[in-house]
């Protein structure tokens, strides 16, 4: 066997030699490999938290020594992800430590886009600011003053803004993600979704994947009880373009065709109803509509979704039995980037007409039932109204938009037409507008019209070079947030975060700028509470639970509901709709002159020579702002572009070849390598969201990759709810010369 | 006795890259090395009838390691759970051990100049924990436990379940990382990353001019590096020391 080295024989021979020397040292031994959350035998703090590396709030220990984040673990006393995290929580403290990091207030001295910049005090950075706002709201109003935040700190800011009196906020969470599945489950079932998605993937005998791409889509406990579900012997349906990484566990990849989702959608409808495979008590006891329905897909056979998806019949005939015979225990994931093709909430509503077919709304194995947490709140003046009204479009011109999320295409339309009134300032907490928001031209120019750009951000990331005034915000890991619910979760929880360590440089946590904007507008009375620590224990004060104890584990765990069998005992509305039931047929959707049933409309084809651009997530980055993270760059430093190898070969490209991609307007991405599989469809190409960044200030992410933001020069709208449908770009690879 | 070996669950890994951020920030491994990586099979077939898979790869820990022969300063060694593990103190950075892993699971330090390997987190494992791997795993894919232990679950993966090891006819060295699931796909992902023929530095003039003054040096290194690793042991105990 090895070699082996014992004490005994250490002592022996060498121990009075190395005695001398090494502990005439004097210093602290440590030991060279020691992992971090050790110092030599004494343990480090453990700090217990809440990742944000991405939004799905995974449980963290931090571990700290001498005011230092040597690690990032998962949580194991965490309800929802029991101690996992994913690679971007791994990488956590190199977020914290990144030397691109925004250190210090900073005023633009360059052009708006250059990203030159001169250092300023807090002082003088958040004076300038007020005094921008105060006069602005003189001459303007208050609604000439446009936000745009992301994330849980985001709140502090939202009171901010509403205190200020302008109504016009929008996060790209709604119009550029999930917007239209919120609306169209919303319409069917009476509520949305929310986040995390409730699909009871683990308990589920059938999953039905439509473009989720779960695996490379990490989301902890999402990807957790997939997995779970997979072992536990449930079958797979995936339905997307590519051969994701789960299609690769698939028991049916039915390679679609981009864009006709809902004709495929109509035919398992079809099916299930003709071969009365759906849950009929279900539907006679709680749904409203089914004779209509039941009209109106009596056309839409397999074989005529065949023709339109080039899906064989048999196979989507094959399918819907499949689902049938595991009814209600079907989990039919209802999709988190949902802003396709502009017609997506009719997508998401014959999404959610599926899941009530299968009796699987509140069910066991299907999708699960949110449970509501009491939480405290503060005693505030009222909000000014605004007369002028929302921006956006939200509410009038989108009658089913989220008038909390708000559509941030409206709000850069309204910046660009000065319609229905002049936008003159950006706030920008937390979202990258120009790599979120499509049509990134538009959005520079709108930047480009305004009277003050404002960003609050932790990295330079490309819309950081707009601003005029640059705020640099702690991280997660060195901030107090307020306590966050998850009530969509099958077991309901609390997280808090607190900070491990203190701000570095001049970053400051949100809830501070905040307060400090607050109390130079004379805004003070919204934010009536003077620590954290004060505004914590107002929080959780309902939740009856110790709140020392609630800091120390990081989360807390409430019993959850998450079944209709939990709730019908107890007389609860089951149905938050107009008529109490399941909305099959939607009388809402027609008073306000739209499709009532969804219908399948044929999207544009691309022209020849090009390819449809679809996107999606890479597992070891979140959006366009973990490229830089020194350890997600190693693991991931670009991106490629993925294309169908004989769609290659016939352009005469190789596998690793590096090309630009080229859009129907000519606009070009930075180089990106190709990746040409058998793995896509022929009519497509695809490309991991986040890359292609050109700031400069990012010295490892920028100019590395291609950017499919700036590929998205056209978009289609929804006209319910203002989603920016994305996967209307049509594309082709350009050999570099040099590169062949 | 024991003997450490890790399971890996085919059917439930989706590649998501958590084991290698998870082993990286343990170990401080630099950016763009690894102790353990992820590699995907390339896609087999003709669209649309494909099968690909994943391979999770580590240091196998085999029995008949050829990094160990490989060594010429006696830093790899042998633990007392199986781990073939490096002496950092002694290791002189020669690369004979990467030359000679099948798995391609060692690298050189950019830094340091050292070997640097996976070794199932052994001092992790020595407090009692799960190696960083196996904790942050977000589909439970990876199970790690005593071989020589009839309760443990990787007894029952490797002896009951027949979970396979990454060998072939040719070359078979005792891995002790195993890979179990669905039969094709674990036979897909086996046959896709065939374990390599060892180079080894045993004879011809490469042992002369190169070998021999690493070794002479090595002597020397070894003498400070056991005077280093002996205040080591008197801190921690001589546990992972002992064969």
């Amino acid at each position: 066997m090895a070699k082996a080295i014992s004490r005994r024989s250490f002592i022996g021979t060498w121990g009075a030699v190395g005695s001398v020397s090494l502990l005439g040292a004097g210093r602290p031994i440590t030991i060279p490999g020691n992992p971090p959350g050790w110092r030599g035998e004494q343990r480090v703090k453990k700090v217990a938290s809440v990742c944000e590396m991405c939004f799905w709030r995974c449980g963290i220990l931090a571990s700290v020594a001498d005011g230092r984040v040597l690690r990032v673990e998962g949580n194991p006393d965490h309800p929802l992800t029991k101690g996992r995290i994913c690679a971007r929580g791994n990488a956590g403290a190199f977020l914290l430590y990144d030397r691109d990091r925004l250190k210090y207030p900073l005023m633009r001295v360059g052009e708006r886009g250059e990203g030159r910049f001169k250092r300023v005090t807090w002082e003088e950075a958040l004076d300038f600011l007020a005094s921008k706002l105060k006069a602005l709201k003189q001459t303007h109003g208050p609604e000439s003053v446009a936000f745009f935040p992301h994330g849980v700190s985001a709140g502090f800011f939202h009171t901010l803004m509403k205190a200020y009196g302008t109504p016009n906020s929008a996060e790209p969470a709604f119009a550029q993600c999930r917007g239209p599945r919120e609306v169209g489950y919303a319409l069917t079932f009476g509520r949305g979704l929310g986040s995390p998605e409730p699909v009871d993937l683990d308990e589920t005998k059938l999953m039905v994947l439509i473009g989720t791409h779960i695996g490379e889509n990490v989301f902890t406990s999402q990807v957790a009880s997939f997995a779970e579900g997979l072992a536990k012997g449930a079958k797979l349906v995936v339905v997307d373009p590519r051969f994701s990484t789960a299609a690769e566990k698939a028991d049916w990849w039915l390679p679609i065709k981009p864009g006709t989702d809902i004709a495929l959608l109509l035919a398992w409808m079809h099916v299930l109803i003709a071969e009365n495979l759906y849950d009929q008590d279900y539907i006679r006891k709680y749904a409203n509509g089914f004779d209509k329905l039941a009209e109106h897909v009596r056309p839409f056979t397999p074989e005529w979704a065949a023709q339109i998806t080039e899906i064989p019949a048999e196979r989507i005939r094959a399918t819907a039995r499949a689902m049938g015979a595991a009814k209600p225990a079907v989990a039919l994931h209802p999709g988190r980037h949902a802003t396709w093709y502009g017609d997506d909430t009719q997508r998401a509503r014959a999404m959610a007409i599926l899941t009530a077919l299968l009796g699987s709304w509140g069910r066991k194995g299907g999708i699960t039932l949110p449970t509501s947490v009491p939480k405290g709140s503060f005693d505030l003046p009222d909000f000014p109204e605004s007369a002028k009204g929302r921006a956006d479009g939200a509410g009038t011109t989108f009658p089913l938009a989220s008038e909390e999320l708000g559509v941030t295409n409206g709000l850069v339309e309204a910046t660009l037409t000065g319609k229905p009134y002049p936008i003159k300032a950006w706030i920008v907490y937390g979202q990258n507008v120009v790599q979120s928001i499509p049509q990134p031209e538009r959005t520079k120019q709108a930047i480009k019209g305004l009277d003050l750009m404002v960003v609050v951000d932790i990295m330079p990331n490309d819309h950081v070079l707009w601003a005029d005034l640059v705020l640099p915000e702690a991280t997660y890991l060195e901030r107090y947030d307020p306590p966050a619910v998850a009530e969509s979760a099958k077991v309901p929880f609390v997280s808090v975060r607190f900070p491990a360590v203190e701000p570095k440089y001049e970053s400051k946590p949100g809830w501070w700028i905040a307060q400090e904007m607050a109390r130079r507008l004379g805004l003070e009375a919204y934010f009536p509470w003077k620590t954290p620590e004060e505004h914590y224990a107002t929080l959780v004060e309902p939740m009856e639970i110790n709140p020392e104890a609630l800091k120390v584990r990081g989360a807390m765990p409430f019993p959850g509901r998450p079944y209709l069998e939990d709730r019908i005992a107890s007389g609860d509305t089951l149905f938050e709709t107009d008529s109490g039931k399941i909305e099959l047929h939607s009388t809402r959707l027609k008073e306000l002159g739209f499709d009532p049933l969804p219908r399948y409309t044929p999207v544009e084809e691309p022209p020849a020579g090009h390819f449809r651009l679809i996107y999606g997530r890479a597992p070891v980055h979140s959006f366009a702002r973990s490229e830089n993270n020194e350890m997600l760059h190693g693991l991931m430093p670009e991106n490629e572009l993925w294309i169908n190898s004989s769609a290659a070969a016939r352009l005469g490209l190789q596998d690793h070849q590096r090309v630009v991609v080229q859009n129907q307007d000519g606009v070009q991405t930075l180089p990106v390598r190709l990746k040409a599989t058998e793995g896509i469809r022929s009519d497509c190409v695809y490309l991991v969201h986040g890359f292609g960044q050109r700031s400069r200030l990012l010295s490892r992410a920028g100019g590395m990759g291609a950017s499919d933001t700036d590929l998205m020069t056209r978009v289609k709208v929804d006209p319910l709810m203002g989603g920016t449908g994305m996967r209307v770009n049509f594309v082709k690879p350009v050999a570099i010369a040099s590169e062949r | 006795m024991t003997r450490h070996a890790m399971v890996t669950d085919l059917r439930r890994c989706v590649g998501c890259q958590a084991c290698t951020a998870a082993c990286n920030a343990e170990w401080d491994v630099p950016a763009g090395y690894a102790r353990t990586h992820i590699q995907h099979t390339p896609v087999q077939g003709t669209f649309p009838d494909l099968a690909a898979g994943i391979l999770v790869a580590q240091c196998a820990q085999c029995d008949e390691a050829p990094c160990l022969p490989a060594c010429p300063s006696g830093a790899t060694f042998r633990d007392a759970n199986g781990a073939v593990r490096v002496n950092r103190e002694v290791c002189i950075g020669c690369g004979y051990c990467v030359a000679a892993c099948p798995y391609d699971a060692r690298y050189i330090h950019p830094v340091l100049k050292k070997a640097d390997k996976c070794d199932f987190c052994a001092p992790r494992v020595a407090r009692g924990q799960e190696p960083a791997c196996v904790a942050t795993c977000p589909t439970h894919a990876k199970v790690f436990g005593n071989l020589e232990d009839r309760e443990s679950p990787v007894f029952k993966l490797v002896y009951d379940l027949g979970a396979q090891r990454r060998e072939t006819q040719a070359i078979h060295v005792g891995p002790h990382v195993y890979y179990q699931g669905k039969p094709q796909q674990v036979a897909l992902v086996m046959d896709a990353f065939p374990p390599r023929p060892p180079h080894m530095p045993v004879s011809g003039s490469l042992w002369e001019k190169v070998a021999r003054p690493v070794v002479v040096g090595a002597v020397g290194l070894t003498f400070a590096g056991q005077a280093v690793a002996f205040f080591h042991q008197l801190w921690h105990g001589e546990e992972d020391y002992e064969d």
